[in-house]
């Protein structure tokens, strides 16, 4: 570095994760709910819509566009990164509830919509089916049918359940330990959003590490995470003790509910027990996946067959 | 950067915040020579750390103080951190005794998606009571990022190819810490144990796991 050279600012945008909406306009974006989010589309604006919800909370649609393979089969598939998440406006941790997200999801569908009769499938990985099962419960006659790819629960405490086994490391083990010991390195308060997000995409690394039980090939790629979001929805779980099943006896449509075959923190059993809140389900194991299953292809060629078929048959 | 070359070298040689030396004051009052320690705990990630001290001939009980550690994990050394400086003991009346710590420090850190270089510094301030087979005390700390070289890997640049590397300013991280610590000392061994709790320094955040804990054993040897 010559002498010369500033020294590039930790919080600068644009220095350790990419800008925003807010900040790039070339991005493409829709204005949803006061907020900018990060939004595209692909296929024909006529055909079911069917919306991606990424998982997270805080991570963003890059690993999921495999799924514009759907639009090549007749289907509009609707992208977004939620709000404050990925490539969409950052937001402060207090702008936060679960009825917001909820509302942003309709506030998607509603800009892309073509008529009121249009099919609108969701169709969420991890937390985005954690969300689009909140949406079912809350909305049951909004949504024509449902792919849920490994949801941690619809219950706080099946969440944290998951969310304990999948972050079971030994005390000793490097993915542990490279998962913490950056706590010394880099700390930022609610505001600091670009060192916070930096620090959570490098704890990603953990997502794809050999010895985690999640049982992905490598990490997903990525834009941004969302760490305030992801702060934020955790915190709102914790206080809330949300349960999103009080509804669902009402909605009889099948779903389509997937598991991953490496993932040894979710199995059969956490599916059938997570699965079961809805009256009318297709579950599936996808073979040679682990949990980012939509995100690498081997997971994703057995995964879309199964979504195809599930969605031409609704 | 020559002179941050050589700090760096030193460091190699040298203890850390969890690791640190832990000393039992009453002990040290009528002693002067060396002192080697071994440690294992917490300090952000599972640990282990060795140190190495010296307390001078001097009027005020001053001891220099070095101390290397690192996580355990399958790479090794790829994290670690180096401290050197002082703890100085300021006031003794009868078994009660007040003293502080100041130190540079170097860390670094490596995983899958970057590598990070920091300079930082330490400082706590200790006060306990003590008497020849035992101690307790209270302790304060601070633990300052003051500067940190930030290398991402090419999985970063895929992600992200626009990722800027390099000296990054200003600080970019602190966290407070506050506990106890305790020992038993057996001739020229002390055993020794520190526990409490880390918060950053906006007193709102905390670590992943906002503790701190480390057993020590010191053995010293001279007059």
């Amino acid at each position: 570095m010559s002498s010369c050279e500033k020294a590039p600012s930790i919080n600068e945008e644009g220095n350790l994760v990419p800008k925003t909406v807010e900040y790039d306009a070339s991005l493409p974006a829709i204005s949803v709910n006061g907020t900018l989010l990060h939004a595209e589309a692909f296929g024909n604006p006529q055909d079911p819509m069917l919306v991606v919800l990424h998982g997270g909370p805080g991570s963003d649609y890059r690993s999921l566009l495999n799924c514009k393979k759907f639009a090549e089969n007749g289907y509009y598939v609707v992208f977004y990164d939620q709000r404050g998440s990925g490539l969409s406006k950052r937001e402060s941790k207090d702008s936060y509830s679960l009825q917001v997200m909820l509302d942003d999801l309709t506030g998607v569908i509603n800009h892309y919509r073509s008529s009121p009769t249009q099919k609108v499938f969701l169709l969420g990985h991890s937390w985005g089916a954690i969300l689009a099962t909140a949406y079912i419960n809350a909305y049951p006659n909004a949504i024509t049918g449902a792919i849920l790819a490994e949801p941690g629960g619809f219950k706080w405490q099946d969440i944290m359940d998951y969310v304990g086994r999948a972050r079971s490391y030994s005390f000793t083990s490097e993915t542990l330990n490279d998962f913490m010991y950056m706590d010394q390195f880099l700390t930022g308060n609610e505001d600091q959003h670009a060192i916070l997000d930096y620090k959570l995409g490098l704890a990603q690394a953990s997502d794809g590490a050999p010895d985690s039980p999640i049982g992905n090939e490598a990490t997903p790629i990525f834009w941004r995470s969302g760490a305030i979001v992801n702060r934020a929805l955790f915190d709102l779980g914790e206080s809330e003790n949300p349960d999103w099943t009080t509804n669902l006896h009402e909605y009889s449509t099948e779903i389509l509910f997937t598991f991953s075959e490496r993932n040894t923190a979710y199995g059969l059993s956490h599916a059938q027990h997570v699965s079961s809140a809805y009256p009318n389900v297709q579950l599936e194991m996808i073979r040679n996946a682990g949990h980012d299953m939509l995100a690498f292809p081997n997971g994703f060629n057995n995964f879309f067959p199964l979504a195809l078929n599930y969605l031409n048959n609704h | 950067m020559k002179t941050i070359k050589i700090i760096a070298i030193l460091c190699l040689f040298s203890t850390s915040y969890a690791s640190s030396q832990t000393m039992n004051w009453e002990n040290q009052q009528a002693f002067k020579g060396h002192i080697v320690s071994l440690s294992f705990g917490w300090d952000y990630a599972s640990t282990w750390g060795i140190g190495y001290g010296y307390q001078l001939n001097s009027s005020l009980p001053i001891v220099l103080k070095a101390d290397f550690s690192t996580p355990f994990g399958k790479t090794n050394f790829d994290d670690f951190k180096v401290k050197m400086g002082a703890e100085i003991q300021w006031f003794k009346k009868g078994a009660f005794a007040f003293s502080t710590e100041i130190d540079g420090v170097f860390r670094r850190y490596e995983n899958p998606h970057a590598r990070l270089l920091n300079f930082g510094s330490y400082m706590s301030a200790i006060a306990g009571y003590y008497k020849p087979k035992w101690f307790v005390a209270g302790e304060f700390a601070f633990d300052k990022a003051i500067v940190t070289h930030v290398k991402n890997s090419e999985a970063m640049r895929e992600f992200y190819p626009g990722i800027v590397d390099g000296w990054y300013d200003p600080a970019t991280g602190g966290n407070f810490s506050y506990g106890i610590q305790a020992g038993y000392t057996l001739k020229q061994n002390d055993l020794t144990l520190r526990l409490g709790k880390v918060i950053a320094q906006d007193f709102e955040t905390e670590p992943t796991v906002p503790l701190y804990f480390a057993l020590g054993y010191n053995r010293r040897f001279g007059q």
